[in-house]
């Protein structure tokens, strides 16, 4: 058995369980007997703004575009995603697939709709739900928490600039959490008050919310047409806590997984973004390996130009400026190859990610075997909102055919790749928005 | 109904007083264009992608796919995929009204849809209005708001836009656990703590690696340590300190951080700094609260002890050795006892003579502080009273009915408190003390929405606007000067009517300008009106600036902060923004100025400025150019955005979609100026377009580089090696008026533009005192606002007075 410092210690696990019928988190990290054949469904989507370089095939730099040459099983990649080789099987590229709602939409404005498709311009910003918020909808009471929402930048941002990839019920944006030290304490920061106080708070909270859910629909009824509106959020938030206490209170019994901190940078910011964006990985990893959570998103950075704190690291990094003007200057004279470092430093980040994942057994596998993962953009070179630089990774468990590179013309919505991912997951989904069906090459 | 045509017009108008982009007729202006150029394959008789154009209705805001079909058309037109190239061009005079016709349009129907009617909608309070306020109510100053997700802005930047600021599950849990977390805090139980008081003179050392010293130099450190401390309440640490200062140079300036946890390694966090300014002993004085900085571990710490580190934050730009190795014969005694003399390297920290230096003789600690038992702050929660007497429920009815008025900034009806303790009543038979009951009670209170937004529910019949209540008017007030609740003064007020008279209003807002909070409005007006947080964005890249240090972003933006109160405290003229014969300086940023005898310590003080300084005004203010730089070089377009959202409330279109790099065939184009590169780009006529009405403003400053420093030449790097080229900040504004660089912008701004910047200042601080966007409907009062503004030579308080005054602000 593992020793590693994370995984739970099965004695004091039984012992807190005991009588108590619940639906246990998934039960790999204690290496207890009675696994479900395969392991969970997970998925992660990791974004970056602005896409990458794509210089011309016969252009002089080449080998510093993001989409490898060749096509189909017969494939290699160039400088930018080397780091991926390992991975080869394990993945597909994806040439070709944008959302046709987002085509028509600022060069800025697309990432609000990466993983919701939806029809997002006028005045009415409104979106609808994403495919992660489905999946968690889904997966629901499995796990502590239903999904884990991440972002450089942090909070939601504003409509056409959104700060998070993820979309609830209503297409109300769902916070992204931004600060490493928070997320820790969230997922696995212990609780120093007794079971028994920490019981009766989480009593005292649902009759506050019993309470205060009363006392609101009063102050709506006073309130005026558009104050009402506004207020519907309020309402929607407290119905949701109170949800989300009598999860707690079920969770109670069941100890946070213990996992070792001192490897994480759990003060990195955006001031230190090597050990930033790598310490956001590692969370992910934690929390699907811990499988307090089976849905996680992290934006890396959002796309509001002027305003994202994110925009700098590649300057921070040494790359030479921001990630905006790398973007922009993708096809001056050595442009390509400058924001080509930058999208092979980003694609080294998720190796990392996809390393860990693969070392880590799970049933009779791997993590990355029943994990997808979705990496990209919403524009291809900067605000060019089609041919998006995409890949999928993992999931080969889950019915996924890797190991391709395949190009699409315009006439395919992206999604349909959204589509066959939620399939995958067990999350039954015939349509999505604008999709046409699945994309038949990718599934097993 | 009010007609399409007079949104169109008289929005252009709110952006820009002058109105310079009128919006084109349609029938007389733009329908003759489409006709010519368009009605061929998008008209009677074909309809290419079913796309016709010459009946397309021009009714944006009913009509949607028209709307999106003329959106359509204007990124084919700005693409230049429209006409398609074997059919004619469109001349550039076309275009412009064509694009000019359709953005405009556009942009109303988005304004319409987005109006409420001039009705702000229901706030809620932002991250720092939270903090404020949380403090305020509890009477503890503490983190209350450190984990809310950040807030979403407005259009115009602002933080307390009511439609922006959204609510979230996850927002509602953070009130909740902070409610508990500061409750617990203000109210206490049992006999009152020991006091604890040491004093220690001799630093603590735990390698060699430090330089552990009472004399702090360019390097050294002193490391208090304190064996007993308390887990929270407030406490004090008293430095007594003396200061070798050295001719010349700024003061030294001590540095302390406070607290460390060895277990977690959790860092100390910053307890403050001060500039030590007299030779003589004298004793600084560090406050803060145990809670807010990392407690050591009593029971498995390998360093026992509470930490304080002192440090000397002198910095005058020039970088030092701190140390050298050097080789000391040392005698070692060998296994068979045998005396060697080894050499043996050792680590000598160096002096420098030209460091000003900080003597420490002695730090204390006392803590914790309370000035009385129970303290004041648990106190105004379990309020001295007859009713303590008469039985819990009957006390815990006044408890909460007392702390709800406060927290709701309003009187509250006997049916209300009875709602709230209902809880009360639940839960006080499984609550293990009568304190614990009334903790969750209150902890509701702090989740109700009536605390956590100004709600001000509407009292006619839904129609016309109504007059706020007193006590609206008092919170809509002290949000806007003060970013937080009421103090009882301004309750009491609003309680007796007094708010409604102009003079006593005044009265009040002279009191409220006169309070340190007022601070607060300063820091968050300034902050958002001119986006400071940008230098923030910016990383400064050290190949291009040797010299640059992260430290001095602080005091950048403290200087534009300090202008701004110096303006509004003063009563100086607001034209000062552009032009000002002083600046607000500190020792950091008068060294980076290159300003002779200014101000030896970090306060901020103002300085009259030299008759040949380029400085003076906001434009060259090193926060703005850095924020609107690229870290390497000016960034004259980010520059000239600037000037015009936020100094001249005119914001250019934002790009179309698809927009080509600034690239040109010419292989020398790397070499060029910015100014040639911009013209270059112009030639190209969709840029110029708008391009023309944007980069002038910003190459007027091309004589400061990217961290604001002037500048006759340009450094750029091409390959590896760096070139130069001469500074060029010539230029013709929009309207044809030539200037030369930053003084002549400043002066044409002032001869040409005072009425513009008066009204773009009268729309933000609007703006910003009601929390909402402001519409078309407001323009006669922004109007009466501006004349009364110039009339009262552009002085900010009676422009405030005028707000305060105003219906918009006074109405819901």
């Amino acid at each position: 058995m593992s020793n590693k410092p994370w995984h739970l210690n099965r004695r004091t696990f039984l012992r807190s369980t005991a009588g108590v019928s619940l639906s246990l988190p998934f039960l790999e990290c204690m290496g207890a007997g009675e696994i479900a054949k395969n392991g969970p469904k997970r998925m992660c989507a990791v974004y970056f703004p602005y896409g990458a370089s794509l210089p011309k095939n016969d252009s002089p730099d080449a080998n510093w575009s993001w989409m490898p040459n060749g096509e189909g099983r017969d494939f290699t990649f160039n400088n930018s995603l080397k780091s991926l080789e390992p991975f080869q099987n394990d993945l597909t590229v994806f040439k070709g697939l944008s959302h046709p709602n987002g085509r028509k939409m600022g060069g800025h404005d697309t990432a609000d709709i990466w993983l919701t498709g939806a029809q997002f311009k006028g005045g009415n910003f409104r979106n609808s739900t994403s495919i992660d918020q489905l999946a968690a909808q889904h997966f629901g009471e499995t796990t502590r928490y239903s999904s884990l929402t991440m972002s450089t930048d942090g909070g939601v941002g504003e409509p056409t600039r959104s700060s998070t990839l993820s979309f609830g019920r209503n297409g109300q944006p769902v916070p992204a959490h931004n600060r490493p030290r928070l997320i820790f304490d969230r997922f696995f920061g212990i609780n120093a008050d007794s079971m028994k106080s920490q019981r009766q708070e989480l009593k005292t909270s649902g009759s506050m919310l019993d309470l205060l859910l009363d006392h609101s629909k009063s102050v709506r009824k006073n309130l005026g047409h558009q104050d009402q509106q506004k207020f519907d959020e309020y309402l929607e938030s407290v119905r949701s806590i109170e949800k989300r206490v009598d999860r707690s209170q079920r969770w109670l019994d069941i100890p946070k997984p213990e996992v070792d901190a001192s490897k994480l940078h759990l003060d990195s910011d955006e001031s230190t973004p090597a050990e930033y964006i790598r310490t956001m990985y590692d969370l992910i990893f934690l929390a699907f390996q811990t499988d307090s959570t089976r849905v996680a998103t992290y934006q890396l950075g959002n796309m509001n130009g002027a305003t994202s704190v994110a925009g700098q690291f590649p300057q921070l990094l040494g790359f030479g400026n921001k990630i905006h003007s790398l973007a922009h200057g993708w096809n001056k004279t050595g442009g390509a190859e400058k924001l080509g470092k930058w999208d092979q430093y980003l694609a080294e980040q998720l190796a990392h990610f996809l390393t860990r994942l693969k070392e880590t057994p799970e049933a009779d596998g791997s993590m990355l075997d029943s994990t997808i993962v979705l990496y990209g953009s919403s524009n291809s070179n900067t605000h060019n909102n089609n041919d998006y630089p995409l890949l999928l990774a993992g999931g080969s468990k889950l019915g996924l055919n890797h190991g391709q590179f395949l190009k699409f013309s315009k006439d395919t919505p992206l999604t349909n790749l959204h589509v066959t991912m939620l399939n995958r997951l067990g999350v039954p989904t015939e349509g999505f928005v604008d999709s046409t069906g699945e994309l038949a090459e990718i599934v097993a | 109904m009010i007609s399409l045509r007079s949104i169109v017009s008289t929005i252009a108008c709110v952006s820009a007083s002058t109105c310079l982009a009128q919006v084109p007729d349609f029938e007389t202006d733009v329908r003759p264009i489409i006709e010519k150029h368009c009605a061929k394959c998008h008209g009677p008789e074909k309809q290419k992608s079913k796309v016709r154009l010459d009946t397309l209705s021009t009714d944006l805001i009913s009509d949607r796919p028209a709307a999106e079909t003329w959106h359509d058309a204007l990124n084919a037109i700005n693409l230049g995929e429209m006409p398609p190239e074997d059919e004619p061009e469109l001349s550039s005079e076309d275009r412009k009204i064509l694009t000019t016709w359709i953005r405009g349009t556009l942009k109303s129907a988005i304004a319409a849809q987005k109006s409420t009617g001039g009705e702000v909608i229901m706030r809620r309070l932002n991250r720092m209005e939270y903090q404020n306020t949380m403090t305020d109510l509890l009477g503890i100053k503490a983190d209350y708001g450190k984990n809310l997700p950040p807030d979403t802005p407005s259009e115009d930047g602002f933080k307390n836009n009511g439609a922006a600021l959204s609510m979230s599950p996850l927002q509602l849990e953070y009130y909740l656990a902070s409610a508990r977390e500061g409750l617990s805090r203000a109210i206490v139980s049992g006999p009152p703590p020991e006091k604890i008081k040491i004093t220690t003179t001799e630093s603590t050392k735990k390698s060699n690696r430090e330089n552990s010293t009472n004399r702090l130099g360019y390097s050294g450190s002193f490391v208090g340590k304190f064996l007993e401390f308390p887990d929270e309440g407030a406490f004090i640490i008293r430095v007594k300190a003396r200061a070798e200062l050295v001719e010349g140079k700024a003061f030294p300036r001590l540095k302390a951080t406070f607290g460390y946890r060895a277990d977690t390694q959790t860092p100390s966090a910053e307890l403050g700094e001060i500039d030590i300014i007299s030779s003589e002993a004298t004793t600084y004085e560090f406050r803060g609260r145990m809670e807010q900085f990392p407690v050591q571990s009593r029971t498995q710490s390998k360093y026992p002890g509470q930490l304080v580190m002192l440090e000397n934050a002198f910095d005058d730009g020039i970088k030092r050795k701190d140390k050298r190795t050097i080789e000391k014969e040392v005698e070692v005694k060998n296994k068979k006892g045998k005396v060697q003399i080894k050499k043996q390297k050792q680590t000598e920290w160096i002096e420098h003579d030209d460091v000003p230096k900080i003597v420490i003789d002695s730090v204390e600690f006392e803590g914790p502080i309370y000035k009385s038992w129970p303290p004041e702050h648990h106190t105004r929660i379990f309020l001295p009273s007859a009713n303590r007497e008469n039985g819990e429920l009957i006390y815990a009815q006044e408890i909460v009915g007392n702390f709800m008025t406060r927290a709701y900034r309003r009187p509250v009806e006997k049916t209300e408190v009875q709602s709230m303790l209902r809880l009360y009543t639940k839960i006080r038979p499984t609550s293990a003390t009568f304190e614990d009951a009334i903790r969750d009670t209150l902890a509701l209170v702090l989740v109700s929405p009536d605390f956590l937004y100004l709600v001000e529910p509407e009292t006619g019949d839904g129609k016309a606007k109504t007059a706020l209540t007193d006590h609206e008017l008092a919170s809509r007030l002290s949000y806007f000067l003060w970013s937080t609740m009421p103090d009882a003064a301004l309750f009491e007020a609003a309680s007796n009517g007094e708010l409604r008279a102009p003079k006593k209003l005044a009265t009040q807002i002279d009191r409220m300008l006169a309070h340190e909070k007022s601070w607060q409005f300063v820091e968050q007006f300034t902050n958002q009106w001119l986006d400071l947080a940008s230098v923030d964005r910016v990383a400064v890249n050290p190949d291009y600036y040797a010299d640059w240090d992260d430290i001095i972003k602080p005091s950048m933006q403290a200087e534009t902060r300090h202008f701004f109160a110096e303006i509004l405290r003063h009563d100086l003229s607001a034209l000062n923004f552009i032009d000002s014969d002083f600046a607000m300086l500190n020792e950091p940023m008068a060294r980076h100025y290159g300003i002779k005898n200014g101000p030896r310590g970090n306060a901020f003080e103002r300085v009259t400025l030299p008759a040949d300084s380029p400085r003076g005004g906001l434009m060259t203010q090193a926060s703005v150019l850095l924020g609107n730089s690229t870290g390497e070089d000016s960034h004259p377009i980010l520059r000239a955005v600037w000037i015009r959202e936020r100094l001249l409330n005119d914001p250019p279109a934002p790009p179309p979609p698809n927009v080509p790099p600034l690239e040109s065939e010419d292989p020398n184009f790397a070499k060029l100026s910015v100014r040639k590169q911009l013209e270059i780009h112009r030639n190209d006529p969709a840029c110029d377009d708008c391009h023309r009405g944007i980069d002038p403003w910003g190459i007027a400053l091309e004589n400061f580089n990217a961290i604001g420093n002037w500048r006759t030449e340009i450094r750029r790097k091409n390959g590896k090696k760096f070139i130069t080229q001469p500074a060029e900040a010539q230029t013709e504004l929009p309207g044809g008026h030539t200037i030369d660089g930053v003084a002549d912008l400043q002066d044409f701004l002032k001869e040409h533009r005072k009425d513009q910047f008066a009204r773009a200042i009268v729309a933000r601080l609007t703006g910003y005192a009601l929390g909402r966007n402001l519409e078309f409907t407001d323009e006669s009062e922004l109007d009466a606002l501006t004349e009364q503004f110039s009339e009262a030579d552009y002085q900010l308080r009676p422009l405030i007075y005028g707000i305060a005054n105003s219906d918009l602000f006074q109405t819901k």
